[in-house]
Order: C-alpha cells, then sequence, then structure tokens
C-alpha cells in the first residue's frame, strides 16, 4: 500500500475531525484544483499497517475503479510513518464546494421543483444502491455529507472507513454487528429524512431532519413495534398520531407517498431496500408526474 | 496547537455554516484574518455557499486576496467550480475579473478550461 505521491497537496482549512484524524480542504498546488485530505492515525506493529486498514483501502480502491458517477471520486493514498508505532494514512477525495445542506438552503422560498427533487433522489439511491452493492454500509448520511456539484450532480461522502476509525468493531460479537445500526436500512431511512426534507418549504437554515421529524410522518409506533433491545425508550418520545402526510410534505404525488412511506418504515427488516427504491414507480412514469404538477 | 478565531471562522466559511461565520465576526474575528494556514475565510469558503460568500463581503472581506502558492483570487475559485452566482457576487463586491495566477490565467481563462460554459458567458459580458 505504501505509495509516494509526487503531487504536492497544500492545506488551506479544516473541514471536519474527531478522535480518528482531521479532514482537511487542501488544494492541488499544480492543477490548482481543491482536494479533501482525510488523514487518519493508524497503530503498527512489526508486521506494519494493520491488516483492517489494509483491507479497508483496498475496498475504497476497488470502488474507485467503478467510476461510479455518484460517489466522490478518492484520487490518492498516500501512508506517512510518524513513529515505530503510528502510521498516518491519508486519503485523497476530489473536493465538491457545495454541500446538500447548502444546495436546499439556496432553493427558491417556492422549494425545489417537482422534477428537481425527483432527479436528485434518483440519483441519492443510485449512489446507495451502488454502495450497498458493494457491502458498504454509509451509515452517517446526512445533508453535510452529500456533495452537490455545481452542475447539479450528487455525489456521496464520508463512507466506507469504518474499519480504520474504529478498529475495535473487529472484537464486537456478530449480534452487535448485525444489529440494525449497522445493516443497510439505516441508510434507506436516512434518505428517506432527506427525501421528505427536500419538499420542505421557506426551511430555516439549521434544521435537519430528525427522528422525532419523521415521527410526525409515521406516527409513533406502537410498545409491541418498539425494539426492546435499544437504549433509547419509546417514553422519551410524545405520542402523535401519524399526521397527514400530504400536511408534513405538501405537493408530493402519490406515487412519492407511497415511496416515502416505504422508506420511512419502522421495521428495519420490513423497510424497502435501496435497489427496490430506485426500481419504485415513483421514478418511472414521468409523463402522470408532471401533469400533477400543473 | 491553538486555535483562534480566524481558525474557526475559516472553518465555518469552508463547512458552509453562514450562522457561525456571522457570529464569529460579530464576536470579533477578523473577516481578513489569515488562519494557520495563511488563508481568509473567502479564499477557503464552499464556493457554493453564496450566505457564506455575502455574509464576509458584507463584513468587507477582501475579493482580490490571492492565494499565496497559486496566485488564484476567491473569482478564479468560484469559476473554477462552476459557480456563477459566487463569481456574480465577487464581482458585485468588486472583484477584479482581470487578474492573472501565477500561471498567468484569468478567471474567463480558467471557465474555457474547465467547460464552465453559463460562467464563461457571464465573464464574457464582464
Ligand atoms: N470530498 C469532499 N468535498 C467537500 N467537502 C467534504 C468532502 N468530504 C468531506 N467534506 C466535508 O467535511 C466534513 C467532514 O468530513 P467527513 O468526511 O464527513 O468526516 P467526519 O464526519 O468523519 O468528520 C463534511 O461534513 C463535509 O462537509
Ligand atoms: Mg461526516
Amino acid at each position: 500500500m505504501a505509495q509516494t505521491s509526487s503531487i504536492h497537496y497544500e492545506p488551506v482549512a479544516e473541514i471536519g475531525g474527531g478522535a480518528y484524524g482531521t479532514v482537511y480542504k487542501a488544494r492541488n498546488t499544480e492543477s490548482g484544483q481543491f482536494v479533501a485530505l482525510k488523514s487518519v492515525r493508524v497503530q503498527t506493529d512489526q508486521n506494519g499497517l494493520p491488516i483492517s486498514t489494509v483491507r479497508e483501502v483496498a475496498l475504497l480502491r476497488r470502488l474507485e475503479q467503478f467510476d461510479h458517477p455518484n460517489v466522490v471520486r478518492l484520487m490518492d493514498v498516500c501512508a506517512t510513518q510518524r513513529s515505530d508505532q503510528e502510521t498516518k494514512v491519508t486519503l485523497v477525495f476530489e473536493h465538491v464546494d457545495q454541500d446538500l445542506k447548502t444546495y436546499l438552503e439556496k432553493a427558491p422560498p417556492a422549494g425545489l421543483s417537482q422534477e428537481c427533487i425527483k432527479d436528485m433522489m434518483k440519483q441519492l439511491l443510485c449512489g446507495l444502491v451502488f454502495l450497498h452493492s458493494n457491502c458498504v454500509i454509509h451509515r452517517d448520511l446526512k445533508p453535510e455529507n452529500i456533495l452537490v456539484t455545481s452542475q447539479g450532480q450528487i455525489k456521496l461522502a464520508d463512507f466506507g472507513l469504518a474499519r480504520i476509525y474504529s478498529l475495535t468493531l473487529w472484537y464486537r460479537p456478530p449480534e452487535v454487528l448485525l444489529q440494525s445500526s449497522y445493516a443497510s436500512p439505516v441508510d434507506v431511512w436516512s434518505t428517506g429524512c432527506i427525501f421528505a426534507e427536500m419538499f420542505r418549504r421557506n426551511r430555516c437554515t439549521n434544521c435537519v431532519p430528525s427522528f422525532p421529524t419523521c415521527l410526525s410522518v409515521i406516527g409513533l409506533p406502537s410498545e409491541e413495534e418498539w425494539p426492546s433491545n435499544v437504549t433509547l425508550s419509546r417514553k422519551t418520545f410524545r405520542p402523535v398520531p401519524p399526521r397527514p402526510i400530504t400536511e408534513v410534505v405538501p405537493e408530493i404525488d402519490s406515487q412519492g407517498v407511497q415511496l416515502l412511506l416505504k422508506m420511512l418504515t419502522f421495521d428495519p427488516f420490513e423497510r424497502i431496500s435501496a435497489v427496490n427504491a430506485l426500481e419504485h414507480q415513483y421514478f418511472k412514469d414521468e409523463e402522470t408526474a408532471t401533469e400533477t404538477t400543473k | 496547537l491553538i486555535m483562534t478565531l480566524e481558525d474557526d471562522l475559516t472553518t465555518a466559511a469552508a463547512t458552509g455554516n453562514a450562522a457561525a461565520v456571522e457570529y464569529l465576526l460579530e464576536t470579533g474575528a477578523h473577516v481578513n484574518g489569515l488562519n494557520r494556514f495563511g488563508r481568509t475565510a473567502l479564499q477557503v469558503m464552499m464556493m457554493g455557499s453564496l450566505s457564506v460568500a455575502q455574509t464576509l463581503l458584507k463584513h468587507g472581506a477582501d475579493p482580490n486576496v490571492r492565494d499565496r502558492s497559486t496566485g488564484a483570487t476567491p473569482l478564479h475559485d468560484a469559476v473554477r467550480t462552476g459557480f456563477v452566482d459566487t463569481a456574480r457576487l465577487l464581482i458585485e463586491f468588486q472583484a477584479d475579473p482581470n487578474l492573472r495566477d501565477n500561471k498567468n490565467l484569468r478567471p474567463i481563462d480558467i471557465a474555457k478550461l474547465g467547460g464552465h460554459e453559463e460562467v464563461f458567458a457571464f465573464l464574457e459580458t464582464e
């Protein structure tokens, strides 16, 4: 994996970070293009990098070969040894200068057009189907991690580094790893929240679609439906009956309502998969969809 | 490592957080102050964020500041990333469309090279 890169990247600002490392906006000083540098500190022993890190990077590189239009490009990987015990792995991603949060804030007061919402959702699901078909669960889909180019192309960022980030995952038992929070339905739920968010008009800055917001679409699930193995108690939430969906998301067409409810299905095993969502009628009959908006 | 208000300001600008940019400017961050990488907020802002650009420019951000390594101005970068509304706003606030970067390129040359037709057409009228 060791790779010496002759390209020079110069950080210009810090844009993210956590216990694992830091994310910088940087510039390729040769091309002038911005990149996102994501560096991760990993512990090394006499065998070099941990196998989990090597696998994770190999996976990202394999994904990159598909050149999928809806995931962010991985341009380079560099490993720098800091000490006997520590190596810094730096992933160089294409930088996109707009995220979905910013894009939605710029929407006119009347909201996004129906065609635009449909196109965005289609691209988002395309990216997600690609990740899921390669056994990558995003786990943190939110407007800040969904990038939108100036040409309106959606690109998913911040995926696939779970094993680099939290090596302790290896020590967790399979029943924990297989728990719903580690499986693909979590991404579909998040996508459903984002779908609902796209229909909102006059949005205030800083409001993000939250679990309670989405609960207003489906209503508070019953005691029986509430999972028993979770720390979040059902009592935390006010018991709300489901609001008419057209009140929460006005202007949505009937196919859209159907798809949204399938994505926001409380039981992860009943929830629609990303691939089936992409096949949904909502994306099919363009004519009926445009007729209803006229 | 000590984080200054300007480090926070550039981070807020680069992540498109206009509310944080506004707040930091009100609490004493210098709009043209350099972060620890030697860049101002306008230089590193999320180019697609019109509200961040607007907030910074209204507070007197210098639109003609050059990147210390490449000589690019914020207008070069708005054009490179294809955001015509940001480019228009920068010019409204006196960004000079004729400045050249270290490769002797003007923003309009970057628009042409990058195939950003809309931005190119706009710059032609300037
Ligand atoms: N390729 C990219 N282009 C532009 N911005 C990015 C890119 N990758 C990440 N970011 C921005 O940086 C922030 C932090 O990066 P992220 O990859 O989400 O790391 P983490 O959430 O693990 O700190 C994101 O919220 C996003 O706004
Ligand atoms: Mg993130």
